[in-house]
């Protein structure tokens, strides 16, 4: 459904200079600031996936996407959308897709959300048959009705989202791309929004891409995820694969009973580890005793285990690193080279 | 053929939902109509104290003056009433963003940059080149033959199509600049020097409005047909040339820079 | 005084630091209004071609180039537009914002615009002004500007500006009614540039019409600084013309301060 070839985007601009000296130099320089957003990129979607595209701010998510919609042309490269360059017949992608972004609405501000759907149906070419298939549907999972005849600009933030995500899919398009789709929004309607977007991909097959910095939006929706920073393409997988791959640090925590037993003893050692490679920790007050280390090098049972020699253990607690810490140490650039 | 019958419906169902939010306030339809009327009539104003000092203003009388003048205002009110989006998308639209939108749906980018607005400030323009033209007409200033009628309109679509050109040539500076909007208010006030007869000028402006900026072609010239002076040919039919040509190049630079857009948030 | 100054300087100073921030294209921008300057001198030169004596609306064709780009310098000094922002103020309902601070809003406006003078000033005034005089002395061969005429022109243009602020400030007021007051500074503009002087001096006019000119402020706002300039009047003139324009200010600031006690009166009962 979806090609991207090593596409690169570059943005060149004017070097600018500060104050009114600067003006004057700048109008008559000819010095260019280049800044490579998105650098060599590909991967294929087949259709019916939901693909998380997820990065920092400024990674090039958004210019990729506007890239992939026809928004932005890429500097090299190409995508192919259903068999189509954006680039090139922007028109006729245009027809397959449906688009919305978060921070800003595509409908009409100051006209009723029914005048923007009736437009729309006149914009997309839909016949009076589908679009009443396509309302009957999305007024069910989106409850369109409770808001259809206010002015967009008196909705809150989500009826507005849903009245945009409502409006990107009036067409049937074979590809919907969500660029912040939750953005500032509340838990409730979080949800609302994430159910409507499993539901339209299951009926139709609509292959959505989604970008999000929300760690919910990908695993309650996403099977697979692409990460890039910096331009680049660092991961491409499933979401199991990514904790599997990033997330091998675990931390084991144990209620003990004599916890002053615990204070001079060399783990490093004991446990024939690597420095740096375990990290201890104890409470006191709590009787409490964690170890943080990697699964790939030491077992969690010899760690149990060394540590019931010492002492009885009342209760053990294992935790797994969530997606949200692998996901900020991808951001903090934490894992490159990995 | 169905392609214009689409866009045909397409640009009515817009234009009708605009319509709709502008109707609700009359008062500012009202104030924008007088303010555009009072800043052409002042010319006029002009033209007559100047008039009370001198006969003729090198061989051209006042009449024929003020025929020019009513004149040059219709193909400037019909290309302000009907594509004034265009000053948005070099201010604002494209170093904000929201030129997105445009690229997003499936429809051709121009038509949907001309049919999100109707100026109806324009008729103030409008009005007093109306009244300007039937006061010439009356005066027998110029006299109307019926294929002159014909003649006319060419030569009022022609000349909006110049004023057009000129704004979207300017205004797709955006796309590298970001924001056009001084370079397209130059290009724009340079339309001002077409209300009087070009001769009055210096050789290097005269050459700049005719041939760098081709204003000179949209009132002074066509208007010299209607005035006996010259023949249709060399007129209205030269008029229609440069309004193809720049029509072309205009909508070809437009094209390119969308090609160019960079949106916003980088 | 001192602290008058300490509170309204900074106004002033961000003004011109804000307009100087603008890049090189902006420049342009207000080069173009030089545009009307030239159309007006070309149409002068042909109209003085065209006339059989030598003086048109007792002007020589040699000072009517002077009045030509005099005007233009004169009004892009005086007549800075203070409605624009109190407009805005008020359709973003910041006006009652300011009406808590300790400051007078229209000084506060008025320290702004003398940030914009001074900006107008050096760009593009002084240039103008001494591309004219070179022009005045290398080809039209006439002695160069007095500068005692420049002194009261000066002067004169400082009355002027505060005429025009005090003028603009209370035409904003009509902000209150309508919420479309690009169309409202259209129309002001186009009937200010007639009744200035700017377009055309106002000695074209019919003798009674000018007569009426004399009780009205307009023509203090730029004909009067522009005659100035040319040394068109006698020391016991000037003295008349320099104490008109300071009534004019006197009551145009009375006007203001009644209107706006009436408006934020009614803003304080609606609310806003």
């Amino acid at each position: 459904m979806i090609q991207v070839e090593h596409i690169s985007k570059e943005f060149v601009s004017p070097k600018k200079y500060p104050g009114l000296k600067g003006a004057i130099k700048g109008l008559f320089s000819n010095e260019k600031v280049r800044k490579t957003a998105v650098d060599d990129i590909s991967f294929h979607i087949s259709e019916g996936e939901i693909v998380g595209y997820i990065g920092s701010n400024g990674a090039g998510k958004s210019t990729t996407i506007k890239m992939m919609t026809g928004i932005l042309t890429p500097t090299s490269g190409q995508c192919l959308i259903n068999g189509i360059d954006p680039s090139k017949n922007r028109m006729e992608n245009a027809q397959n897709i449906g688009v919305v972004f978060g921070q800003r609405t595509q409908l009409w501000w100051d006209l009723p959300l029914s005048e923007s759907f009736t437009i729309l149906k006149e914009i997309y070419n839909v016949s009076d048959e589908d679009y009443k298939d396509r309302m009957d549907f999305l007024n069910e999972v989106l409850d369109l009705p409770e808001f259809f005849d206010r002015p967009v600009r008196t909705l809150s933030l989500g009826q507005r989202m849903r009245a945009d995500l409502g409006a990107a899919l009036i067409h049937n398009p074979k590809v919907l791309y969500l660029d912040e789709p939750t953005i500032g929004l509340d838990i409730v309607v979080k949800d609302k929004i994430r159910d409507a977007i499993r539901q339209i991909n299951e009926q139709y097959r609509t292959t959505v891409i989604l970008t999000t910095h929300d760690i919910g939006d990908i695993e309650e929706l996403c099977s697979r995820i692409i990460i890039i920073d910096e331009g680049k393409k660092i991961y491409d997988g499933g979401l199991a694969e990514l904790k599997d791959t990033y997330g091998t640090s675990r931390r084991v925590t144990m209620e003990v009973r004599q916890p002053e037993l615990f204070r001079k003893i060399d783990w490093e050692e004991k446990l024939h580890a690597d420095e740096s490679s375990i990290e201890t920790e104890l409470d006191d007050e709590k009787n409490l005793f964690s170890v943080s280390f990697d699964k790939n090098r030491i077992q969690v049972s010899d760690i149990i285990s060394s540590v019931m020699q010492i002492s009885d253990v009342r209760d053990i607690q294992i935790q797994e690193t969530e997606l949200s810490e692998i996901v900020k140490a991808i951001y903090r650039h934490a894992l490159k080279g990995r | 053929m169905n392609k214009i019958k689409r866009y045909g419906r397409l640009y009515r169902v817009l234009v009708s939902q605009f319509l709709k939010t502008i109707l609700q306030s009359k008062v500012d339809f009202f104030i924008g109509l007088i303010g555009f009327f009072f800043t052409q009539i002042m010319g006029i104003a002009f033209l007559y104290l100047v008039f009370e000092q001198i006969p003729d203003l090198q061989g051209w009388t006042l009449d024929q003056l003020i025929f020019i003048y009513g004149f040059a205002q219709i193909p400037r009110g019909i290309d302000h009433l009907f594509t004034d989006n265009i000053w948005m998308v070099s201010w604002w639209m494209v170093i904000d963003g929201d030129f997105d939108r445009y690229m997003l749906r499936p429809m051709n980018v121009f038509f949907q940059v001309i049919c999100e607005k109707l100026q109806p400030d324009a008729l103030g323009e409008l009005l007093v080149g109306f009244a300007l033209l039937i006061l010439s007409i009356s005066k027998g200033v110029v006299a109307f033959h019926a294929a002159d009628v014909l003649l006319f309109l060419v030569s009022m679509i022609a000349g909006a199509v110049i004023y057009t050109s000129v704004k979207l040539f300017f205004a797709s500076i955006a796309f590298w600049v970001k924001q056009s909007g001084p370079f397209l208010q130059v290009a724009y006030d340079m339309a001002n020097f077409a209300k009087y007869p070009t001769e009055i000028y210096s050789r290097a402006v005269r050459f700049l409005i005719t041939w760098v900026i081709p204003f000179a072609f949209v009132a002074y010239l066509p208007a010299g047909y209607f005035l006996g002076q010259r023949s249709a040919f060399a007129t209205i039919g030269a008029e229609c040339v440069i309004a193809v040509v720049f029509w072309i190049i205009a909508y070809s630079f437009f094209q390119y820079g969308t090609r160019k857009y960079e949106s916003a948030g980088n | 005084m001192k602290k008058f100054l300490r509170t309204y300087l900074p106004f002033a100073s961000n003004e011109l630091k804000r307009n100087m921030a603008y890049k090189g294209a902006f420049y342009l921008f207000t080069l173009c209004s030089l545009f009307g300057s030239f159309i007006q001198y070309y149409l002068w030169m042909a109209i003085y071609g065209s006339a059989q004596g030598a003086k048109l609306g007792s002007l020589t064709r040699e000072e009517m180039v002077v009045y030509v780009f005099m005007s233009y310098v004169t009004s892009s000094l005086t007549m800075i537009s203070v409605s624009r922002e109190l407009g805005r103020d008020v359709v973003k309902g910041s006006v009652a914002m300011n009406l808590i601070k300790p400051i007078d809003y229209r000084l506060s406006l008025i320290a702004k615009g003398m940030g914009t003078v001074v900006y107008h000033f050096l760009i593009p005034g002084i240039f103008v002004w001494i591309g004219l005089e070179l022009y005045k002395v290398f080809i039209l061969h006439l002695p160069a500007v007095s500068a005692g005429n420049i002194l009261w022109y000066l002067i004169s243009v400082f009355f002027s500006f505060l005429i025009y602020v005090l003028f603009d400030f209370c035409f904003g007021m009509i902000a209150f009614f309508t919420t479309y007051i690009f169309g409202m500074q259209m129309a002001k503009d186009a009937l200010l540039s007639f009744l200035t002087g700017q377009l055309i001096p106002l000695s074209f006019f019919p003798g009674i019409i000018q007569r009426l000119f004399d009780f009205l402020p307009f023509s203090s706002m730029v004909y009067t600084p522009v005659m100035i300039y040319l040394g068109r009047y006698r020391p016991s003139e000037l003295c008349f013309v320099l104490g008109r324009q300071l009534v004019w200010v006197v009551l145009l600031y009375l006007l203001g301060s009644l209107l706006w006690k009436q408006v934020t009166k009614r803003l304080v009962v609606l609310g806003g």
